[in-house]
């Protein structure tokens, strides 16, 4: 898709002048409400917050439920299945910590639970993505303390 | 708002692009200026002085400290200054501006509001830039560790867009290469000198597929402003005022991802209330309108804004500039100071550049750029990961 020659990390670090600081990645820093999400997915588990009052389901989620202001709640087990709803891969003029990834996939992802996630598309070809596929829930220790929940196609 | 109750009067305008040397507090000062000449009126008229917030300052160039504590209306001579104020809404802040514009001169205190707005992003380095920039219509939490950007957020919304609609990637170049044409013919345009074609623009390098650099906005220094009065006050001071005529507001999401409409293609469908409501509003159609101003930042959502205004067929507006009906010249004038695309992409003036392009065009005082006769037109704005819609129809005149 590109046929512009990639730019190394190397060459870029020394054009902006950048620290080993400067390329670190940000992990995400979890909330309060958002702290059971993270630890699950440290156990390679998925998990959404559910309202104990109307059963609706927040994702990202928030202190309260947000169809109806609910403190009470409850974590569920999400299927780890989902759908592609759309996607973009990145080639170029991303954040520093991410130059060395490229090119890598971003998706849109539709969950069987009926919420919608950012997140990467991996273990795929670019060219067979497609609008509509079936992804499931990888888990990627991106370091000890922090997992990512990512997706890839589901081959059958 | 009752119809045709507050005008626009004057604007200003600094060249936009790359000038380090030339400060927020000089750019403010000179299109404050410029806008208070173009009006006509004393400087001590002015009751009220606000300001864009400036997107990036840090300790070191204090421009919003500043411009919040009153450093603008001291510095023109404002002497009869009763209220000064910062606001923001991201990209959309052209029209909250305009909103508290016209609280303050509905409230009665003053009948002359300055707004302005001031930017430059030369001064960051690169990696500052993109630090800020790449990820502010992302979700720290939820998106960016994953390496979202905003130029990868637009590339997903355009794939979805064109997979629905069967809209080609050649047809969304050709809205590039319309703003292109328009910026050509602006003075104070980023990008004015060179021309682009369609296949220029799918093979420039890629950076979030689908767009290439060419289909991403690029961020500039630049600035301007406009002087608001009440309807009274502009017919005795102004041979011709602008009114605004209709507006309408809506707001959806912060993250892309609990938007309210989950099918980008028909985003349109979630966009129309608002555009049917501002144009209701001012007594007007969609066929009304001499030019449509067009805030989109990259070319998809152009086409889906144009797909809200109940005037084509959602879907086909590709085709429609593809064959050059928004370019110059063309059936239907869209977007003429060619937005972030091609005049340059100034944080939150994006949308008051085009605001004062509107204004330009309906007082006659666009230059090459002018479309002949325009009476009425409608212009948009909206800001974050596409959180929010406004839609403002404007006009030199009240329709009967
Ligand atoms: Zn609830």
């Amino acid at each position: 898709m590109s046929k512009h020659e990639p730019i190394s990390i190397d060459a870029i670090k020394a054009m902006m002048n950048l620290s080993d600081e400067d390329l670190k990645k940000p992990l995400p820093v979890p909330t309060a409400w958002s702290q059971p999400f993270w630890d699950a997915a440290r156990e390679h588990r998925l998990v959404l917050k559910r309202c104990s009052k109307c059963g609706n389901i927040d994702h990202p989620p928030y202190l309260y439920c947000t169809a109806c202001q609910a403190d009470e709640h409850e974590w569920i087990e999400a299927s780890g299945k989902g759908t592609l709803f759309a996607y973009a891969i990145n080639y170029f003029g991303v954040p520093f910590p991410f130059w060395a990834d490229l090119p890598y996939a971003l998706g849109m992802i539709d969950l069987a639970e009926g919420v919608r996630m950012i997140s990467n598309i991996v273990d795929c070809d670019f060219e067979e993505l497609e609008n509509g596929m079936e992804l499931e829930v990888v888990f990627d220790d991106v370091t000890d303390e922090v997992t990512l929940p990512k997706w890839r196609p589901v081959r059958k | 708002m009752e119809r045709g109750e507050f005008a626009i009067i004057g604007t200003g305008e600094v060249p936009c692009g790359n000038y380090p040397q030339r400060s927020e507090f000089e750019i403010a000062y000179t299109v404050a200026r410029e806008a208070i000449r173009d009006a006509g009126i004393d400087v001590k008229d002015i009751g009220a002085v606000l300001c864009a917030q400036h997107i990036m300052s840090n300790p070191d160039n204090d421009y919003n400290t500043e411009m919040v504590f009153g450093r603008l209306p001291e510095a023109i001579g404002a002497r009869g200054c009763k209220i000064t104020c910062m606001t923001s809404s991201g990209g959309a802040s052209s029209f909250s501006l305009r909103k508290t514009a016209e609280g303050i001169l509905h409230s009665g205190e003053t009948d002359t509001v300055l707004v302005v707005h001031a930017q430059r992003f030369s001064t960051f380095t690169p990696n500052q830039q993109a630090k800020y920039f790449s990820v502010a219509g992302s979700d720290v939490e939820w998106e960016v560790p994953y390496g979202m950007t905003y130029n990868a957020l637009a590339a997903m919304i355009t794939q979805a867009y064109m997979n629905i609609t069967g809209t080609t990637i050649e047809q969304v170049a050709a809205v590039c290469v319309a703003n292109r044409r328009w910026a050509m013919l602006q003075p104070n345009a980023m990008f004015n000198h060179k021309e682009i074609t369609v296949e220029k623009v799918v093979n420039a390098r890629m950076v979030s597929y689908p767009l290439t650099t060419l289909m991403c906005n690029v961020l500039g220094d630049g600035g301007s402003a406009f002087i608001m009065t009440t309807a009274e006050k502009a017919r005795k001071v102004c041979d011709k005022p602008v009114y605004v005529l209709g507006e309408a507001s809506d707001y959806s999401h912060r993250t892309i991802t609990r938007a309210g409409m989950k099918d980008f293609a028909t985003m349109s469908e979630y966009l129309f209330p608002i555009a049917k409501t501002a144009f209701e509003r001012s007594g007007l159609g969609p066929e009304d309108m001499d030019i449509y101003q067009i805030y989109g930042s990259y070319p998809c959502i152009q086409l889906i804004i144009m797909d809200a205004l109940g005037m084509w067929e959602p879907g086909t507006t590709g085709a429609l500039v593809e064959a050059g009906e928004t370019s110059p010249g063309g059936k239907y004038p869209v977007t003429t100071n060619g937005e972030a695309l091609s005049f340059g992409h100034t944080g939150t003036g994006v949308g008051i550049a085009l605001l004062v392009e509107s204004v330009r065009q309906l007082q006659g005082k666009a230059g090459k750029a002018q479309v002949q006769g325009a009476r009425f037109l409608i212009e948009n704005t909206g800001g974050g990961a596409f959180m929010d819609c406004h839609f403002t129809v404007l006009g030199n005149e009240i329709p009967g």
